[in-house]
């Protein structure tokens, strides 16, 4: 019901009728990254960091879970009265499907485990898409702006905290302290989406969302929510 | 000032200033991210939570009393008073072995929990080879849930039933020890055994029922292998495959009337949109 139609242009995610049958499938290697072991070892990292990495991937999964299940809500109210957000909409939708798919490996890997309440994220992220979506459609690109812009913060401020912490001594304690590959291919990932999901932003504020009406509660209330639930989704 | 207040503290620091982040011990009930990459140098490395190497004297006196005294004795003082005679070390190593716990009134003493801790510890660590760990097995030998489950069940044959009923008579008392030390204890060897299993592990809530699920079945098979009297265990392990497939069934229940639902809520979503459209 809520799953709208992709472009034939962009490549498929593997959809049978089930959504569920999926969930039969065994299929898992426990592959490791090939980092080469000639390189001199570093430093293992600490208790706090790994608490913090722990902290971030779970917040990430469960933010990209409710960026895609808005978008879910709005191209579903949206696109049957407006055919013509249908590209717009679909075009971010994608990208935070493939931000949800890149955070929900990096949390099997990496065994953190997801959020408890993220049943309540699904709901209120529908609730949140379809919600400002009936209200009018400036008002569902006023909630893409606020969200984005929190959002945007968001990853900003793991950023800081991934370039200035987590610079490893080398074990024998020669050399100059260097980030972990893994920890530069994390920064690279969410950097990456910090882009994309300001893009979206832009895409908002073209759209007209600065006409929505009311545009400050709209935005601060959402602005608002979603750092709760950023807050919480760390912890909980 | 609790471990997890200190542990956020430092999260809390670490955000606002950019000095380094404090190393920080014993967090037991803190779930960590789990770095795969062999860059690290983990030479050093403890077996969480215990405090001291595998060749150290404390892990010397333990693993001889769980393979000699133990299956005799039971998880009694006893047994490690008799294994540091066998070893001719001093008997004050009893308030060395025990000096990570406070004592209890619940137990007889600290060491004998450093026993029983040392006793879940090491085997977990022991139940996944180190090709497994590094991820260095071919995927059609990556072995099944229940082959984990039930190679964990048959590491305690050794222990014999005396020692066995002590085990989960003084795992089971509600105290610290239970909330430090045993639930973690079990909650990581289910992580263990379906993050390192071909079981397809999970995103959502389905990554908490899964791991409740198989710790259900672990502590009923265990639970069942205390009074069961039969050549080998064999019931046991009968008994923990049906146990085990009945609870991995539920799953499949839930799966199938979620989706019947979605079906059925997506059909008449549709028979109304075409009777609407109709007008």
């Amino acid at each position: 019901m809520l799953r709208p139609q992709l472009n034939n242009n962009v490549t498929r995610p593997v959809r049978c009728f089930s959504a569920l049958a999926g969930l039969n499938a065994s299929t898992k290697a426990a592959t490791n990254s090939t980092t080469p072991k000639d390189k001199e070892q570093l430093e293992p990292l600490s208790p706090a960091q790994k608490a913090y990495l722990e902290r971030a991937i779970r917040v990430d999964q469960a933010g990209e879970l409710g960026a895609d299940y808005i978008y879910r809500g709005q191209i579903f109210v949206l696109t049957r009265k407006y055919p013509h957000l249908r590209p717009i909409l679909n075009h971010m939708w994608e990208q935070e499907v493939h931000h949800r798919a890149t955070f929900n490996e990096l949390q099997l890997k990496h065994r953190v485990r997801p959020s408890l309440i993220t049943p309540l994220w699904k709901m209120g992220a529908i609730a949140m898409g379809a919600g400002t979506a009936l209200i009018s459609r400036e008002a569902a690109m006023a909630c893409t702006e606020a969200v984005e812009t929190v959002i945007g913060g968001h990853y900003n401020e793991q950023l800081r905290v991934l370039n200035n912490q987590y610079e490893q001594k080398h074990a024998g304690g020669k050399g100059k302290a260097t980030t972990p590959e893994e920890i530069k291919s994390l920064i690279a990932t969410i950097k990456e989406f910090r882009d994309q999901e300001l893009e979206h932003l832009d895409t908002a504020i073209q759209n007209n969302s600065r006409m929505a009406v009311p545009y400050m509660l709209i935005t601060e209330g959402i602005k608002g929510v979603c750092k709760l639930a950023i807050w919480s989704a760390e912890r909980i | 000032m609790s471990k997890r207040m200190m542990l956020n503290r430092c999260l809390n620091a670490g955000l606002k200033t950019t000095t380094r982040l404090p190393q920080l011990s014993k967090l037991s009930l803190i779930r960590f991210y789990h770095p795969i990459s062999t860059e690290y140098d983990n030479s050093e490395a403890l077996l969480e939570p215990l405090e001291y190497k595998m060749d150290s004297v404390q892990s010397k006196i333990l693993s001889h009393c769980i393979k000699e005294k133990v299956p005799h004795y039971g998880f009694t003082e006893k047994a490690l008073v008799s294994s540091i005679n066998d070893l001719g070390y001093d008997s004050t190593m009893l308030s060395i072995i025990g000096s990570p716990n406070s004592p209890s009134i619940f137990h007889s003493s600290p060491a004998v929990m450093e026993l029983l801790k040392y006793n879940l510890v090491t085997k977990r660590y022991n139940l996944i080879t180190a090709e497994l760990r590094e991820g260095l097995v071919n995927k059609q030998d990556i072995p099944s849930l229940e082959t984990l489950l039930i190679q964990r069940l048959k590491m305690d044959k050794q222990l014999g039933p005396k020692a066995l009923k002590s085990l989960m008579g003084q795992l089971s008392i509600p105290s610290q020890l239970l909330m430090e030390v045993a639930l973690p204890e079990l909650f990581r060897l289910s992580d263990d055994i379906i993050y390192f299993s071909k079981e397809k592990d999970h995103t959502d809530m389905a990554w908490y029922t899964k791991r409740l699920g198989l710790s259900l079945t672990y502590v009923t098979s265990k639970l069942f292998m205390t009074q069961d009297k039969s050549v080998d265990y064999e019931d046991t392990i009968e008994f923990a495959k049906w146990k085990l497939n009945k609870v991995m069934n539920l799953g499949d229940y839930y799966n199938n009337v979620e989706e019947y639902a979605w079906y059925t809520v997506m059909t008449s979503f549709n028979l109304i949109k075409s009777q609407i459209s109709k007008y």
